[in-house]
C-alpha cells in the first residue's frame, strides 16, 4: 500500500453473533478488521462458515454489527443504501420488468430523469454485452445473463462500492470464467471499488487486487494480502494471470490455508 | 416368416394405447376428451328407456335440454342467472378489496401478521353457513344476507393464502432493492406487489369456486330469486329436469369465470410462461 492510496472502506474490530435455534449464541464474526482502497478489487475468501458473507452483509447494511465500526469514505455505515449496491448469488432479476427496465430500476428510485436514465441503462447493458436482449424478460435469459443484468443494474445506479456475494457460484464453469473476465473489463472501464465474497481460490487469485482470508469459528481475518505475483496489474485474459510466475505458489499457499482452516472447522463442528 | 422379416417386425415399434407418460397427438386429446362426454350423455339418455332409472327422478339429457330452453325462453331464468352472477361479482370484489391488501400487509410485516392473524385464523375455522340464521335476522331476505355470507365465506381464506404467497417473495429481491436505495414504500409498491400479483390472481381464481358453493347454499336456504332458488322451486313441483338444468348452468358459469381469470392472467403477466391450470 502506498501512502497516496485512499482508504475507501474500513472495517474496524467488527463482531457479530447469532442466536441458534436451541437458544445458544454463536460468534459468526469476531474482531474483524481490514480496509479496502479506492478502485481496489477486494476478495473475501475463506472456508464455509467463516463469516465472510456476514461481513459483506454488514458492509451492505443488511446486518448490524454487535460491535465495531464499518465506514465508507469516513462515514459510518448504518443501513442499506444505494451507495453500496449488492449482487447476490441467487438470481435477483425482477421478472416483471424487461432487461432494460431492470437496469433502470435503481435510477428510477433515485429520481434520475427519463432521458438520462435510458441512456445510462443502454450504456451499462452494452457494458455487460446484453444489448440484443434489452427488451427480453429475465425468464428468457440464462443464469449468466441474469447475473449480468444484476451487475448492470447495480453499476448503473453508481454506487460508491459494488458488493458481490458469490455472484458466479451458481454458474457453470465456462460461464463463470467468462464472467470473471467480464468483471475485469468492467472494473477497468468504470473504476469501481469492489468487495466480493468467494470460496473459489482461482477466482480470488484472478480477480483480487487484495485478498482477505478468513478463518472460521469464530470468523476473523487470518491473512490480509495483496498478491505480489500480479505486481498490482489486472489481466483481461485469465490465462495471462494463471501463467505468471508465482501464481502456483500463491495458489498452493491459499489451498493449504483453506485446508487447515476448513479442517479446523470440521473437527470443531463434529465434537 | 423369414428371419429377416421377423427382425424387421421386432424393430418397428407398433403403437400402443397405453404408454407411461408418453405424449399423445392433439387430435387424440380432443377425440378422447369429447368421447367421455358422448359416453356419459349416451348412457344417461339410454338409462330411461332401458328402465335403469325412473324418469321422474332422472330425466334424460334431451329432456333437460328442453327444460333449459324453456327456462330461458318462458320462465325468465336469465333474471335468476343475472342475480346470481351479480351476487358473486359484488361479494367477490368486496372480499378481494379487503383480503388482498390485508394478506399482502400480513405477509410483508410481522407486526401486522401478529396483530391480524389470530383474528383471521379464528374466523376461518367458523363455517360460513352457520351464520345464515343470524344474517337473516340482521339483514332480512334481500340481497344483503347473501352478499354477507359470500363475503365471510371467502375473505378469511383469501387473506391467509395471499399472506402465505407474500411471505414467499424472496428476501433477496427485497434486499437488492434496499441496496439500490429503495425505501419501504417503494419496496412494497415496486417489488412485493408485482412479485406476488400472479399468485394473488391464481388465489382469487381458486377462491371464486368456493364463492359459487356458498352462493348456491345461500340461494337454496333462503332466497326467492337466483339459480339456487329456481332449483328449490322446481323441487316443489318435482321438476327434476329443471333442477339438473340449474346444476348445468352453474357448472358452465363456473368454467366461464375460470376461463376469464385465465385470460386476465395471460394479459396481465405476459412475462410468465406458466399461467396456472
Amino acid at each position: 500500500m502506498n501512502p497516496a492510496d485512499k482508504i475507501k472502506l474500513s472495517v474496524h474490530q467488527v463482531g457479530k453473533s447469532f442466536r441458534l435455534r436451541d437458544g445458544s449464541m454463536i460468534d459468526a464474526v469476531s474482531d474483524t478488521s481490514f480496509s479496502v482502497l479506492e478502485n481496489e478489487f477486494c476478495v473475501l475468501l475463506g472456508p464455509s462458515g467463516c463469516g465472510k458473507s456476514t461481513v459483506l452483509r454488514m458492509i451492505a447494511g443488511l446486518e448490524e454489527p454487535d460491535s465495531g465500526i464499518l465506514s465508507l469514505d469516513g462515514h459510518e455505515i448504518f443501513a442499506a443504501d444505494r451507495e453500496r449496491g449488492m449482487v447476490f448469488q441467487n438470481y435477483t432479476s425482477f421478472d416483471w420488468l424487461t432487461v432494460k427496465q431492470n437496469v433502470e430500476y435503481g435510477m428510477k428510485l433515485n429520481g434520475v430523469p427519463g432521458r438520462e436514465r435510458s441512456e445510462r441503462a443502454d450504456e451499462f447493458i452494452d457494458l455487460v454485452k446484453l444489448s440484443k436482449f434489452k427488451d427480453a424478460y429475465p425468464k428468457q435469459l440464462s443464469g449468466g445473463m441474469k447475473q449480468r443484468v444484476a451487475i448492470a443494474r447495480t453499476l448503473a445506479n453508481e454506487p460508491a462500492l459494488l458488493l458481490m456475494d458469490e455472484p458466479f457460484g451458481a454458474l457453470d464453469a465456462e460461464t463463470r470464467w467468462n464472467m470473471q473476465e467480464l468483471m475485469i473489463s468492467i472494473v477497468e472501464t468504470t473504476q469501481t471499488t469492489v468487495v466480493m465474497v468467494t470460496h473459489d481460490i482461482e477466482e480470488a487469485l484472478y480477480l483480487g487486487d487484495h485478498i482477505v482470508f478468513f478463518s472460521s469459528h469464530p470468523g476473523t481475518v487470518f491473512e490480509d494480502s495483496r498478491p505480489a505475483f500480479k505486481a498490482g496489474k489486472r489481466f483481461l485474459l485469465k490465462e495471462d494471470a494463471v501463467s505468471l510466475d508465482g501464481y502456483a505458489d500463491a495458489e498452493r499457499h491459499i489451498m493449504r490455508l483453506m485446508r487447515e482452516q476448513g479442517a479446523d472447522y470440521l473437527t470443531k463442528d463434529d465434537n | 416368416m423369414s428371419e429377416a422379416e421377423s427382425k424387421m417386425k421386432r424393430r418397428t415399434r407398433h403403437k400402443r394405447w397405453f404408454e407411461f407418460k408418453k405424449p399423445i397427438s392433439t387430435p387424440a386429446v380432443f377425440t378422447l376428451g369429447i368421447s367421455v362426454w358422448v359416453i356419459f350423455f349416451g348412457l344417461w339418455e339410454l338409462s330411461v328407456p332401458m328402465g335403469w332409472v325412473t324418469e321422474l327422478l332422472v330425466p334424460g339429457p334431451s329432456k333437460v335440454a328442453s327444460a333449459l330452453y324453456e327456462l330461458f325462453t318462458e320462465k325468465a331464468f336469465l333474471n335468476d342467472v343475472g342475480i346470481s352472477v351479480y351476487r358473486i361479482i359484488v361479494s367477490f370484489i368486496g372480499a378481494a378489496l379487503v383480503a388482498v391488501p390485508m394478506g399482502i400487509l400480513m405477509g410483508s410485516f410481522r407486526t401486522v401478521e401478529a396483530f391480524l392473524n389470530p383474528f383471521v385464523s379464528a374466523w376461518r375455522y367458523l363455517p360460513a353457513p352457520s351464520f345464515i340464521p343470524i344474517l337473516l335476522m340482521w339483514f332480512g331476505t334481500g340481497d344483503a344476507p347473501k352478499l354477507a355470507l359470500l363475503f365471510i365465506g371467502v375473505v378469511w381464506f383469501m387473506a391467509t393464502i395471499i399472506m402465505d404467497h407474500t411471505k414467499n417473495v424472496r428476501t433477496e429481491l427485497i434486499e437488492t432493492a434496499q441496496t439500490l436505495g429503495a425505501n419501504r414504500w417503494q419496496i412494497l409498491k415496486s417489488i412485493v406487489i408485482p412479485a406476488v400479483l400472479p399468485d394473488v390472481m391464481i388465489a382469487l381464481r381458486q377462491m371464486l369456486a368456493v364463492s359459487w358453493t356458498y352462493l348456491v347454499i345461500a340461494e337454496i336456504v333462503a332466497s326467492t330469486n337466483g339459480i339456487g332458488a329456481m332449483m328449490m322451486r322446481a323441487k316443489r313441483f318435482i321438476h327434476t329436469d329443471e333442477i339438473i338444468a340449474g346444476i348445468i348452468v352453474i357448472g358452465v358459469l363456473g368454467l366461464l369465470f375460470d376461463y376469464l381469470f385465465r385470460v386476465i392472467h395471460r394479459l396481465m403477466f405476459p412475462y410468465l410462461e406458466d399461467h396456472g391450470r
